[in-house]
Parts: structure tokens; C-alpha cells; sequence
């Protein structure tokens, strides 16, 4: 039997816990451990309160280990290695076994059983915690450079923010042109700017800027190196046809949206007079008087809203598109500033200009503009009629209660955002993308753009539908993020990751086939025998590899064979 | 039923500039509160004047008449509509279109 000194603390829950679980009989049962020098239970252990008593326990009974036995780990493991780490304990000794989740809430009409259920698990957390190592975080150094990819209003408002904070930045931009959707846009929401000279603008102070490099007609063709130091090759066409490499620290991905294209038939798409919504506020924005549509003058103009967003069952759009409502509300109040007599019907199922957006909205009403609901499964129906004139049938949810028959010059569909299709990109970042489309960040309120990958954050409409200011500020926000990292010089990783023991490979290349990140190498040895290597910041622990091992020859440190078969063997030993 | 639509008619009902039923947003508080209980008037036929519902407002000529013009929707009304001088505006309408009333 190895010598320990382990704490351990079997947490009520203010009742979550001990409503379920005899908690004293649970501490009993562990503090007979001979590792076992304390142990206790506490009403709320992550309280400040008991947090200062585990510290002062670790300092006055010199423990060498820990274990909470509380609720899931995702919740607290790092508040615990934090306990640790201030009272001078290797944090990587700390074990959180989920008394909560995987115990008293899913056996809460068994007291006996989850009380015994729990013994069990604490106990195999405490076998874990007699084999653990002390381990420190592996550092990696960071090139104080970014790649920004795709200058939209997110990708060049970041650049100049990362060179602003003294950082290197690569621009790539797949177009001819930069500025994205907003380089189309005349008279925007909400300040009435043009969206065209934000985007001259922005691209002026990034030519102002020496330390952003931008390339247009450029893609990533490749990225290799690990965190900190990512290799990227860059690949530009037209003219000069050339591939250059740069060392980059992050990586922000502002690539965008696409605007949904309605099908042939949808609404009427395809008959003359039927527009979408950029095509409408192009017709709109370059309009100086009074509204002509293929030589014939406009009268009368009805929006249908929702078109390809918030789809139901029934489409890959179930979300709100955000941007839309406000945007044609705003088309509506331009077109009446250049031609007041114009009738404006819009029929919408919600309507969702939110926050100060309401504004234009009450505007638009008082103007004399007519707004009619639909439900969802009336949806209006487009025809034209034999005499050309465009027809729009709705039945309206809102006063009138009637189904009325619109006759107008124009129909637009405000159609929403659509994840843009970048497959390659995709691939070669190992982007994590959402059942909608769009990518992911870690955490949407407290992690808003970094992603699952080290180093590659996403801003802008590439992580769901926002107008151009949510864009920017989100852009901004990778900016801070990538300062975070990249101006310390340094970054710490997790050391929880796999290592190869040498003497026992025999380099089958089993695991360099199983590893999803691509972190196993081969290495040389003396005599030139080959093994496989891991490269600890590229590894992402996931313990992929070590079943796979015939050899046994891999570990994933803190969780090696031993300490899981300690753990095993714990859970399927008796109670009493 | 559907309804024949005549665009212009807000132009025609309203003169002043006051007028606005289109600003309502039909949350129906107006007509939560309205003493006479009028189901109509303002919320729907404010609707069907923006919508040029014509023969629609015509048949609501009761309660266009019917109103106090007590204000205790309009004091209420979260967007600012006027209702009582809208009321007023359509009276007027009636008097011209319906009565043949002269004058303004
Ligand atoms: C009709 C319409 C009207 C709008 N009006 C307003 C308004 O008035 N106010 C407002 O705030 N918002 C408005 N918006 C929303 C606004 O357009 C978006 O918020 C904004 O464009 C998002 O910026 P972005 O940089 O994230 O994406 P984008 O504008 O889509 O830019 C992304 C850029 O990345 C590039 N790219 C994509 N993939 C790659 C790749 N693999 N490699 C390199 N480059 C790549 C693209 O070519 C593009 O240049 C409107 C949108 C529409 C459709
Ligand atoms: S913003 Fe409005 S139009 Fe766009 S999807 Fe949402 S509710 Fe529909
Ligand atoms: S633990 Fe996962 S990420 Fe690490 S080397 Fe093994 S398979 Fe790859
Ligand atoms: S209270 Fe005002 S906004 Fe609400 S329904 Fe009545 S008139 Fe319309
Ligand atoms: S002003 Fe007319 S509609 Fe409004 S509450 Fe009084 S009686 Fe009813």
C-alpha cells in the first residue's frame, strides 16, 4: 500500500446531494482509507468558506492529494485545482468525482442504492488520486502574428484592431474586392451610413497599417506547425499565381454568411417583379427618385418575411435570420424618403426589430406603411395574373382577420442568412460546425468566439445571422482574445495528454491512424529504430489512441492504464 | 370573402396631418378599455382603413358614431396613435361620402 495523505470532501448540494445520498454514512465509509487523512462533508463546497478549509487542510496536514466529490466536473474541476494550486498542491493531483449528475439526481427514488452507488465512486476517485503525478502545464511560445480570414466588415475592422494592439496580421480574402455583403450595401441601419464608404474606409486604414499583410483572391491552401506556431500557406491566383508560408500565433475565421436563394416557384421566385431582399435594396439604393422596375414605375411594394429562416420541420433553417426584419423595415423607410406615394405592405409572422431597431419600426407604422401577420401554415401565395399584374393573397391574423388580395407592383422576399458553403476551409481547420450550419464557439455567453481548436477563433455572420455592428464587436472580441495569447509570448496547455513509452513501441502505426488531430509522429531512435512521438500541444488527450496500442505502450498522463484500472477495480469491489 | 383593396383610401379619410391609424401595432389594449365596448372601432376599422378595406369601414359607421370621445384608449395606447382625432377624420370621411355633407 503506497503512503498518502488525501483529503477528500463529500459535498451536500444545500440538498441536491443529501436528499438522495447519506452523505455521513459516504464519509464513513472512505475515512477508512489508510491513504485517508481527511475527510469531510460540507453543505457547499465550492463556498468560499469550505474552499478556505480544504486550503488550510492541505497546508496544515501537508496533503499530497485531493478529491471533491460534489457535482460534474464540468462545473468545478478548475475551481478545485484552483483550491490546490493556492495552498500549494500540484493541481493536477485533484480528482472531482460527480456525486450529482451521475448519482443523486438519477436515483432519486433509491437512497440506499445511491448512497452505496456513491461510496463506490468516491472510492474509485481516491484510487485514482493515490496514483497521481504531479504534472505542469506544457508552454509553448507564440508568434505575435494573426491570420484573419475573410475581410468582410468583421475580418478588416479585427486586422486593424490586432495591428492597433501591436500584433503581425495576415488578411487573406478569397474575392477580387474586399468588404463582403456590406460593400453592396447603400444607406444602412442604423446610422443611415453607406455601406460601400465604411468599406473604403476600413480598407484605407488597413493600407494605413504596415503590419497587416492583405491578399486578395487569396485562400489557405494548408495549415501545419502546432499552437502557438501555426504554419499556414497561402495561396493567390490571377496574376501572380504563388503560395507563401507564414508562422501565425491565432487564427480568426470572419468568412460570413451567404443570402438565401429561394427555390424556383417559392413565393412566386422567378416571376418577374419577385425579388429578394439585396435585390431589392440594390433597386432601392441606386434609385434617385421616384421607384421604376424594368421600365415601369413602382407603386406598390409587399415584403413577405421569414422567407428561407425560421423554417419549422420542414427546412435546414429553423433559426431566426435577426438581420432581416429591421433591414426591410429600413428599405421601407429609404424607399419613402426618395418616393412617398409608394404603398408598403409587409406581412410578417413576428416581428423582431429588436432593442433600439423598434424605432424604425414605429416610424415605418406612423409613415402610413401597412403591416399584416400571417400564421405560419397560411403562408401568402404569389401569382401573376393574366394581365401581368402581381397578385399577393394573405389572410391576415391582425385586425381585419380577412383574407385579403393585395395588387401589387413588387413582391420581396426578405430572405434570410444561410451559412456560406467553405467545405475546404472547414476541413483544413477542423472547424466545429453547428447542426445549422454555422460555427461553433466554446461557450456562447462566456467563451462567445473562441472555438474547441487552440488558437482559431470565429467573429462576425460565419458564427450565426448578426447585422454589421454585432459583427464588428465580435471581431473585436477575437482581436482582445488574440492579444490575450499572443502578447504574453507564451501559452499553457493542458498537460493531460498522451505519451509513447519507447521501449514498448514497436511502431505499428496503429495510433497515427486513430489520432482525430493529427498529433502522432515518428521519432528515431538509437540505432535507428523508429517510435511513435506525440506532440504534446498538438494532443488534445482524448485517449483515442491508447486502447488501440497493442503494445500498451501509450498512456494518457492522468488518466494512465493503472490509474483506470485502479478506478475500475474500486467500482466493482464490494461496499461494506 | 375577399376584400377589394383601394389604396388611396387613408389619403382620402385623412386630411390632417394628425391622422395616423397606421401606427397602431394591434396589441388590442384600446380595446380592453373602451367603456361602450366597441369591438371595432378603433383597433379593426383603423386596420381596414390602412389596408383600403373601403365597404368594410363603411359598415362600422355605428361605432364610428357611436364613440365618446372619452380618450381613455387613446391615454393608454402604447404607440402613440390619435385615436379621437382619427375618430374625428373618419366622421368626417362619413359626412362627405356617405351624408354628402358640404364644406369641411
Ligand atoms: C440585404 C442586406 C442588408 C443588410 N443591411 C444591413 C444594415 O443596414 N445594417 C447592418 O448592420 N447590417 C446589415 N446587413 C447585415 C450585414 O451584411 C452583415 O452583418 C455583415 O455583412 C457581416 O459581416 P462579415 O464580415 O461577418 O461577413 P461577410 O460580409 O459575409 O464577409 C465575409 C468575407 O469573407 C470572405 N470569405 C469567405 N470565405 C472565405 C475563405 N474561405 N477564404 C477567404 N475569404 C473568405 C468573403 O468573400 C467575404 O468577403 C444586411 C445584410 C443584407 C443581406
Ligand atoms: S428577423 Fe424577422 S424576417 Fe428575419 S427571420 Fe427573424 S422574424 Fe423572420
Ligand atoms: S490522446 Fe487523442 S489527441 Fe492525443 S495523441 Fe492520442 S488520439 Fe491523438
Ligand atoms: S391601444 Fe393603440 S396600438 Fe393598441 S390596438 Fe389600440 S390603437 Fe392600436
Ligand atoms: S375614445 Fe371612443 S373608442 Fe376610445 S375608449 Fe372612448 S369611447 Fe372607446
Amino acid at each position: 500500500m503506497s503512503e498518502r495523505k488525501i483529503g477528500v470532501y463529500v459535498c451536500q448540494c444545500g440538498g441536491n446531494i443529501s436528499d438522495y445520498v447519506d452523505v455521513e454514512r459516504v464519509r464513513q465509509a472512505v475515512a477508512e482509507d489508510p491513504d485517508v487523512v481527511v475527510a469531510r462533508t460540507a453543505m457547499f463546497t465550492c463556498s468560499d468558506a469550505t474552499q478556505d478549509e480544504i486550503a488550510d487542510d492541505i497546508k496544515l496536514d501537508d496533503l499530497d492529494g485531493l478529491v471533491v466529490a460534489s457535482c460534474s466536473p464540468k462545473l468545478h474541476t478548475f475551481t478545485f485545482r484552483g483550491v490546490a494550486r493556492r495552498a500549494g498542491l500540484n493541481p493536477y493531483r485533484y480528482t472531482q468525482v460527480n456525486l450529482r449528475e451521475q448519482d443523486s439526481w438519477a436515483h432519486t427514488d433509491d437512497r440506499l442504492g445511491a448512497t452505496e452507488k456513491a461510496i463506490r465512486l468516491v472510492r474509485a476517485g481516491i484510487a485514482r488520486t493515490r496514483l497521481l503525478e504531479p504534472l505542469d502545464p506544457t508552454v509553448v511560445e507564440t508568434v505575435p502574428r494573426a491570420l484573419v480570414i475573410g475581410a468582410g466588415i468583421a475580418g478588416l475592422r479585427a486586422a486593424i484592431g490586432l495591428a492597433d494592439i501591436g500584433l503581425g496580421v495576415v488578411l487573406i480574402e478569397r474575392e477580387a474586392e474586399v468588404g463582403g455583403h456590406v460593400r453592396e450595401l447603400g444607406t444602412m441601419y442604423p446610422h443611415d451610413r453607406q455601406g460601400q464608404e465604411l468599406i473604403s474606409e476600413l480598407l484605407g486604414e488597413v493600407r494605413r497599417r504596415e503590419g497587416i499583410a492583405l491578399f486578395t483572391n487569396a485562400e489557405l491552401v494548408r495549415k501545419g506547425g502546432t499552437f502557438g506556431n501555426y504554419e499556414v500557406d497561402i495561396r493567390t491566383r490571377g496574376d501572380s499565381n504563388m503560395t507563401r508560408r507564414f508562422e501565425v500565433g491565432s487564427i480568426i475565421v470572419a468568412t460570413g454568411f451567404d443570402s438565401y436563394l429561394p427555390e424556383e416557384g417559392e413565393y412566386g421566385y422567378g416571376i418577374p417583379g419577385v425579388l429578394t431582399l439585396p435585390e431589392f435594396k440594390k433597386l432601392v439604393d441606386a434609385s434617385e427618385g421616384p421607384l421604376v422596375y424594368g421600365d415601369r414605375p413602382v407603386r406598390s411594394v409587399a415584403y413577405i418575411y421569414c422567407v428561407g429562416s425560421r423554417q419549422g420541420e420542414s427546412g435546414p433553417h429553423q433559426y431566426c435570420s435577426r438581420f432581416c426584419c429591421t433591414s426591410a423595415v429600413h428599405t421601407d423607410l429609404e424607399l419613402r424618403a426618395k418616393a412617398p406615394k409608394v404603398h408598403q405592405y409587409h406581412l410578417y409572422r413576428d416581428m423582431r426589430t429588436y432593442g433600439r431597431y423598434e424605432l424604425l419600426y414605429n416610424d415605418s407604422r406612423e409613415k402610413g406603411s401597412a403591416y399584416l401577420k400571417f400564421a405560419p401554415d397560411t403562408p401568402p401565395e404569389v401569382q401573376r395574373r393574366g394581365d401581368g399584374q402581381l397578385e399577393v393573397r394573405v389572410h391576415d391574423q391582425l385586425a381585419s382577420q380577412e383574407e385579403v388580395n393585395l395588387d401589387v407592383d413588387l413582391v420581396v422576399l426578405v430572405t434570410g442568412m444561410v451559412p456560406r458553403s467553405n467545405q475546404e476551409l472547414i476541413q483544413r481547420l477542423k472547424l466545429p460546425v453547428g447542426r445549422d450550419g454555422f460555427f461553433n464557439e466554446i461557450h456562447p455567453k462566456l467563451r462567445p468566439v473562441e472555438t474547441v481548436v487552440d488558437g482559431v477563433a470565429i467573429c462576425g455572420a460565419c458564427q450565426f445571422p448578426k447585422t454589421a455592428g454585432e459583427s464588428v464587436a465580435s471581431g473585436l472580441a477575437a482581436v482582445s482574445w488574440s492579444a490575450a495569447m499572443l502578447k504574453q509570448g507564451r501559452a499553457e496547455l493542458d498537460p493531460q495528454v498522451a505519451t509513447v513509452d519507447p521501449d514498448l513501441c514497436t511502431f505499428c502505426g496503429v495510433c497515427m491512424e486513430a489520432c482525430p488531430y493529427g498529433a502522432i509522429g515518428q521519432q528515431e531512435l538509437g540505432g535507428s529504430r523508429q517510435v511513435a512521438v506525440i506532440d504534446p500541444a498538438t494532443c488534445k488527450g482524448c485517449g483515442g489512441c491508447a486502447p488501440l496500442c497493442p503494445e500498451h505502450a501509450i498512456n494518457v498522463l492522468g488518466y494512465t492504464g493503472r490509474e483506470v484500472e485502479a478506478m475500475i477495480e474500486s467500482l466493482a469491489a464490494g461496499v461494506a | 370573402m375577399t376584400a377589394t383593396l383601394q389604396p388611396d383610401l387613408a389619403e382620402r379619410v385623412g386630411m390632417d396631418p394628425a391622422f395616423n391609424p397606421s401606427a397602431c401595432m394591434n396589441c388590442g389594449i384600446c380595446t380592453a378599455i373602451c367603456p361602450l365596448g366597441l369591438r371595432h372601432l378603433p383597433r379593426e376599422v383603423f386596420a381596414y382603413v390602412v389596408l383600403g378595406m373601403e365597404e368594410e369601414v363603411l359598415q362600422h359607421q355605428e361605432e364610428v358614431f357611436s364613440c365618446l370621445l372619452c380618450k381613455l384608449c387613446e391615454v393608454s395606447c402604447p404607440a402613440g396613435v390619435h385615436i379621437t382625432e382619427n375618430v374625428r377624420a373618419l366622421r368626417h370621411y362619413f359626412d362627405r361620402n356617405v351624408f354628402r355633407l358640404q364644406g369641411r
